[in-house]
């Protein structure tokens, strides 16, 4: 008899609980889907569905590449130290490939017009050795990172102005195996 | 006692005065030395010969072209051949061609055969002695028409004490489109050959001693390698990988090259021996060192080092000691090159944004810029008789390749399709 009443008194609080839990599953959508399904299209609630995860498992190499998921930087001219506002995407490239750790990277070093080739070429690698110590003191593992400098030979704008030399001079960040 | 020595010590000042004082005269006469006079009546046709005219002023025109770009010799206007009787071949009136100020008659006779094989004989007089000097024939097809003129130029230089330059070739680094491949030319731009075929960026080439062998750098495999290609077997080999491998320069008077890499961690320049394949570093700094190239006697190299904040040049011996700096002023000096008497180093500087071609002297620490206020001059190379130097421009917009001569003077293009970069001349081999 005893045995009776404490398994109902243990049955009434399981229902009772599982009617609060499904209360509280059920207010919450009662007082938003009216407003988010009548603003975004169809298209625009698929994307936000895929986590960071999954865009990593699901693109290309050569996409993560294109979508530029690491940043680039730029330098100073004839410099190859990295710029203070640049250290906060060098963070950010870090986060990154801290979190997707199969990644290995290559830094390219790049150089606008403005120097010779042969000294170019130098330059380059120094700014991309630069971005590679810099990821490797955030904690990046610097074996997962290999360098190369292509001095000017691959600039990315034609112009001859201090905002083109300014893009021209860069460390991008490219993803070789994941 | 004293005196004595003051005298004995003013007499041995004055001497080494005297010495230098005339070394300074030699070099001036040579440089400034008087072209000889020199007069190219039109070729004529030997009996059997077809009057093929296009071969002829082929053959004249690219003569003349050469002797007019020596430096060595002056060519008498062809006007003034109108103001004496026509030439005979079989009777030269040499007082005629005295009288138009030549020093040297150059006659041609050419001998045509039906299928277009060419003799071309040619005999060099001096004027006021009458005197036959030498003779030469030449055979061959139409198409090394140009060559047979070439090499005429050349046996006229030798004869006359001179290093001959104009069979000699002009490596260099051809774009069109996204292609960068590398090419010979002729020194006068004529006869281009592609000797890469491939998708990578080549870059810097250079010629070994003997000239049958280029040196580049290629990113076959993603990065800047070096590799040696020989012209004759088709054959390239890998001479230098990991890190940046480039800007190679193969020594004058041994089996050994110079290049710059960062194998290490850090660009600095490598001695190469080309038969062991063994690696020796010469420098040994956390600034980079670049551009590599040595002296004619091979007891020197000059480089680019940016050690005290800014690349400049400087010189150390070749086993990488007794590093001492040749350029103080500026703050940005690239590419040297050292000129085949060994007196000159050509650099490019850049200042206030502008890139131009400098020529400093060893001897006096004298500076001249050969170029002015025209886009950006890069990568001078010295033609095997250092009285020309090639170099690229973007003058006209695309980058073309440049001739120019020690003084600044002549600047002719010699390219003009494409985009054309990083000559290397050859030298003269040993």
């Amino acid at each position: 008899m005893k045995k009776t009443l404490v398994l109902f008194v243990v049955l009434s609080l399981i229902i009772l609980f599982n009617a609060c839990g499904k209360k509280a599953v059920k207010v919450a959508p009662v007082q938003e889907p009216v407003v988010e399904k009548v603003e975004e299209p169809a298209t625009q609630v698929e994307k936000p569905v895929l986590s960071e995860e999954e865009i990593f498992q699901q693109k290309t190499i050569e996409d993560l590449n294109k979508d530029q998921v690491l940043k680039k930087i730029n330098f100073d001219f004839d410099k190859y130290q990295v710029r203070e506002d640049m250290k906060s995407i060098l963070q950010a490239n870090a986060n990154w490939i801290l979190k997707f750790s199969t990644v290995q990277i290559l830094v390219e070093g790049h150089c606008d017009e403005r120097g010779t080739i042969e000294y170019n070429i130098a330059l380059g690698e120094k700014r991309a050795e630069a971005a590679k110590n810099y990821l490797a003191s955030l904690g990046v593992n610097a074996a997962k990172i290999k360098i190369v400098s292509y001095g000017k030979s691959k600039t990315l704008v034609q112009g001859v102005d201090e905002a083109s030399f300014f893009q021209n001079r860069r460390a991008e960040f490219v993803i070789t195996k994941k | 006692m004293k005196i004595k020595q003051i005298i004995f010590l003013a007499f041995i000042f004055f001497i080494s005065w005297q010495l230098s004082g005339q070394e300074e005269i030699t070099i001036r006469i040579k440089e400034g030395m008087p072209m000889i006079p020199v007069a190219l009546p039109d070729f004529q046709f030997a009996e059997a010969s077809l009057p093929n005219n296009e071969i002829k002023s082929l053959i004249y025109e690219t003569l003349w072209k050469d002797l007019e770009f020596s430096r060595v010799f002056k060519l008498v206007p062809r006007e003034h051949y109108s103001y004496i009787s026509r030439f005979n071949a079989n009777a030269i009136n040499f007082k005629d061609w005295a009288s138009i100020q030549a020093n040297i008659l150059i006659t041609g006779q050419l001998e045509i055969a039906a299928d277009e094989r060419i003799i071309f004989s040619l005999k060099i007089y001096e004027v006021n002695s009458s005197k036959f000097i030498f003779g030469r024939n030449y055979g061959g097809k139409k198409d090394l028409c140009r060559m047979i003129a070439h090499k005429a130029a050349d046996e006229m230089m030798k004869h006359f004490g001179e290093k001959p330059l104009f069979t000699s070739k002009i490596v260099y680094v051809s774009e069109t489109g996204t292609d960068k491949e590398i090419y010979i030319m002729d020194y006068d731009g004529f006869r281009p050959t592609r000797i890469t075929f491939n998708n990578y960026i080549d870059m810097l080439p250079s010629w070994s001693a003997n000239n049958e062998k280029i040196i580049y750098t290629a990113y076959r495999h993603l990065n800047p390698d070096l590799y040696m290609f020989d012209i004759y077997s088709g054959k390239t080999e890998l001479l230098s990988s990991g890190g940046v491998n480039y800007a190679a320069d193969w020594s004058p008077g041994a089996e050994q090259i110079v290049y710059t890499s960062s194998k290490d961690g850090n660009t600095e320049i490598y001695l190469k021996d080309m038969k062991t394949g063994q690696d020796k570093r010469l420098t040994f700094n956390p600034a980079i060192d670049t551009s590599p190239c040595w002296s004619p006697n091979g007891r020197e190299i000059a480089f680019t080092s940016q050690r005290n904040g800014t690349p400049q040049i400087y010189i150390m011996d070749a086993e990488g000691s007794n590093i001492r700096r040749i350029t103080t002023e500026g703050s940005y000096h690239d590419s040297s090159a050292w000129s085949p008497d060994g007196m000159r180093i050509a650099y490019v500087s850049r200042i206030e944004g502008r890139f131009d071609i400098y020529v400093f002297n060893l001897k006096s620490n004298d500076i001249i810029k050969l170029t002015e206020n025209s886009g950006r001059n890069e990568n001078p190379s010295w033609s095997p008789d250092g009285r020309h130097l090639v170099f690229s421009s973007n003058r006209s917009g695309r980058y073309q390749l440049y001739v120019v001569d020690y003084d600044g003077r002549n600047i002719r293009q010699l390219t003009t399709s494409g985009e054309n970069k990083m000559p290397k001349w050859q030298r003269l081999p040993k």
